[in-house]
């Protein structure tokens, strides 16, 4: 079966849900098909008995949310819906900074992104009100902002207050963490209600969540939304480097392929599966995959390292009453010049870590009732503080994602395994990065009495992109700023996979603020009609 | 087809049959009546007495509910970073009820009812039991190691528990305006 559209979106997460929406107001008479592998999940109403099952008996709350033999190795989710992993984010909305973009240039380090910050500043802004996010304003003055959030900040929990107060004692700034979760009604979604599983599941929807935007785009037919179709190869004009079609296979229909036709191809896969679609879609003129004539598809994978810990304090918090909020730090975010280079968030939650019920005493005595009870109180007085730094670390061109062919999906093609490996500098200055975040973790917790109950390194990179790279130069990137990619002028890669490197904070803002960037790109191709 | 190949076929089918399966099919898929009333027996033991006589009434109901929806083979959640399949198990609802059943004979061969026994007896009975079943810690929730265990769980980690211990409405899982949280949680009524 053939479709005939203007723009094909291959992905159905969060750039998706945007570029779709974006397009769609930009351009009312372009027809726009999203294709996602993925089945959808828009039974809304049945999210409160998911939640409660989920506390309950631990079940995944995205019911078959998953395609068994369509995984990655080395992938950080195993979610593959319409919605994509921003069906259970947690919505933290945090920008990254002017250095993220001009490491080189700063700091002769990795590579500077082909954007100047101011211009991606107005789209951080675009984001933030599409995501209606609740933040405040940063006290750094390097952290300016042009428009103000969408939403107040959502207010500071009773525990958070006490923890901002022992944190700033260190002399560090913390806010609350800005985040796309509805303090009111908007856009279709509930309010906050502060059930706490932000990062499971949102029954009230305040959480920003992809399905609600396919679904408010689909019922009045803005766009064309095909799920459970797994496009497999992009297919390029026989002449022309342009790409003409993407063929996949409805799960359903395997015996009966699907073939895309459009005008404009977008990949708005996520970092793991755009670089493999690219990669697959080899044939005997390009080799080794489309937008690959620099090689530099699958490579550059990125991502953020991270440094936790816990913190026992005087204190007296309450934990549960918002454990997914939390303050941050951008401190950090800046380093002198002239200084070792070492940049990273610093982040705070309230925790019950080291306080929660245990079943025997340290001697191995078993605890019953209200022994029990009575021994868990006894810990209680103080409080525990989760710390954790997300730490700027530089991929190297071998930090990649392979084709494996030892792993198949039931088509026969190839799975990816994703490998970070980190650049010579990066891998140099490691130990003196850890020394300096446990330095400013053991600084936090001298107020109050307090010491660092123990500390620990992520073995996985958090908020992982690249592996298409965004650059001026066809020769060391795959696409240029807006996601075209050098080899042909159709073909879009969007959000993740198109970062240079992976910053020191939450990914996803910055993911939606270049989409909606290449939105304005994409639309330009299309006249507007009157 | 004829009754002399209708029976060979069902003998058949019954040989290659998992004996497994037919086992389970012949178990309880739910708390036996005896099995309930241990637990109430039991429960003042491992679940705060001070609570009083109708909440831990209450909260035993309330696992045993639970025992009733509990469903096998479910995908259970995928985690992040380093993500796996997983599904829930067989219900526990037949070791539960077997596990029950020794407690109760144990006490018997101590020379009473579980009530009767003095505390380090109940102690001790439990603490074998545990340690058969690989309990070593309580467990995050009910996860169908031993009865006990999970009925301990079930209380200790509800949001209940915590605001018990506290001695403060925190309500960490019930669904509350957000700006109930800026204030100091207030004290139990």
């Amino acid at each position: 079966m053939t479709h005939e559209t203007d723009i094909c979106i291959i992905g159905g997460g969060i750039t998706s849900a945007m570029l779709a929406q974006k397009l769609s107001e930009l351009r009312p008479g372009v027809h726009i098909t999203v294709v996602e592998a993925g089945r959808s999940i828009f039974d809304v109403q049945n999210r409160g008995r998911y939640r409660e099952r989920a506390n309950d008996y631990g079940e995944h709350p995205w019911h078959d949310d998953y395609i068994e033999d369509q995984q990655a190795s080395g992938i950080i989710s195993m979610t593959m819906a319409v919605g994509g992993l921003a069906l259970h984010w947690g919505g933290a909305c945090n920008r990254f900074s002017e250095e993220d973009l001009r490491l080189k240039a700063m700091y002769g380090l990795a590579v500077d992104w082909p954007i100047a910050f101011k211009e991606l500043e107005r789209y951080y802004c675009e984001a933030e009100r599409r995501l209606n996010v609740s933040g405040a304003p940063s006290q750094y003055s390097e952290d300016w902002r042009s428009q103000p959030y969408p939403q107040p900040p959502i207010p500071l929990s009773y525990n958070l207050q006490i923890l901002k107060a022992w944190a700033e004692n260190s002399g560090l700034k913390f806010d609350g963490l800005p985040m796309a979760r509805n303090l009111t009604p908007y856009g279709g979604r509930g309010a906050c209600c502060v059930y706490d599983t932000c990062g499971e599941v949102c029954p009230s929807g305040a959480r920003y969540s992809p399905d609600f935007t396919f679904r408010q785009l689909m019922e009045p037919q803005k766009i064309v939304l095909h799920d459970r179709t797994l496009v497999r190869r992009l297919v390029l004009d026989e002449r022309r480097p342009d790409v003409v079609a993407a063929q996949g296979v409805h799960q359903d229909r395997p015996a009966d392929p699907v073939e895309y036709r459009a005008k404009t191809f977008v990949v708005a896969s996520g970092y793991c599966w755009s670089s493999h679609l690219l990669l697959l879609s080899s044939s005997s003129r390009f080799p080794n995959g489309l937008a690959n004539s620099s090689g530099l598809v699958g490579r550059y994978m990125n991502g953020h390292s991270f440094i936790s810990a816990t913190a026992n304090i005087d204190d007296q918090t309450f934990p549960g009453q918002n454990m997914t909020h939390s303050l941050i730090s951008r401190q950090y975010f800046r380093c002198a010049t002239d200084k070792p280079f070492v940049r990273h968030d610093t982040r705070v939650w309230e925790s019950s870590a080291g306080r929660d019920p245990r079943l025997r005493t340290p001697e191995g005595k078993l605890l019953l009732g209200d022994e029990l009870m009575a021994d868990w109180r006894s810990r209680t007085k103080g409080s525990s503080v989760r710390l954790r730094a997300y730490v700027d670390v530089h991929p190297s061109a071998d930090s990649r994602l392979t084709l494996d062919a030892s792993k198949k999906n039931r088509y026969g093609d190839p799975m990816p395994k994703i490998e970070h490996r980190f650049d010579d500098a990066t891998r140099a200055r490691q130990a003196a990065t850890t020394a300096h975040v446990l330095n400013v973790f053991g600084t936090l917790a001298k107020a109050s009495n307090g010491r660092i109950a123990n500390s620990s390194e992520s073995d996985y990179l958090d908020h992982p992109g690249g592996g298409c790279r965004m650059g001026a130069d066809a020769a060391t990137s795959v696409c240029d700023s807006y996601g075209r990619t050098h080899d042909h002028a159709n073909l879009f890669v969007v959000g993740a996979p198109t970062t240079p490197t992976g910053g020191c904070t939450n990914g996803t803002l910055t993911f939606v603020a270049l989409t909606l960037r290449s939105a304005d790109e994409i639309a330009s191709e299309f006249p507007t009609r009157r | 087809m004829q009754r002399r190949t209708i029976l060979q076929w069902i003998a058949s089918t019954a040989a290659i049959l998992p004996f497994q399966r037919l086992r389970v099919l012949a178990q309880p898929r739910e708390l036996t009546p005896a099995a309930i009333a241990m637990l109430h027996e039991i429960s003042p033991t491992v679940l705060p007495a001070s609570l009083g006589v109708e909440r831990l009434r209450g909260t035993v109901d309330k696992f045993v509910q639970w025992t009733r929806g509990y469903r096998e083979g479910v995908a259970l959640s995928h985690g992040y970073g380093h993500p796996r399949l997983q599904k829930t198990g067989a219900s526990p609802v037949p070791m539960y009820v077997s596990q029950l059943a020794a407690l109760e004979a144990g006490a018997r061969a101590k020379g009473g009812t579980w009530s009767t026994l003095d505390l380090e007896t109940r102690r001790a009975l439990l603490d074998a039991a545990f340690t058969k079943a690989g309990v070593r810690a309580l467990p995050p929730r009910p996860i169908g190691q031993h009865v006990v265990a999970d009925l301990m769980a079930f209380y200790f980690r509800s949001s209940e528990a915590n605001d018990v211990c506290y001695s403060a409405m925190i309500q960490r899982e019930v669904c509350r305006p957000i700006a109930i949280t800026v204030r100091k949680p207030q004290p139990l009524p």
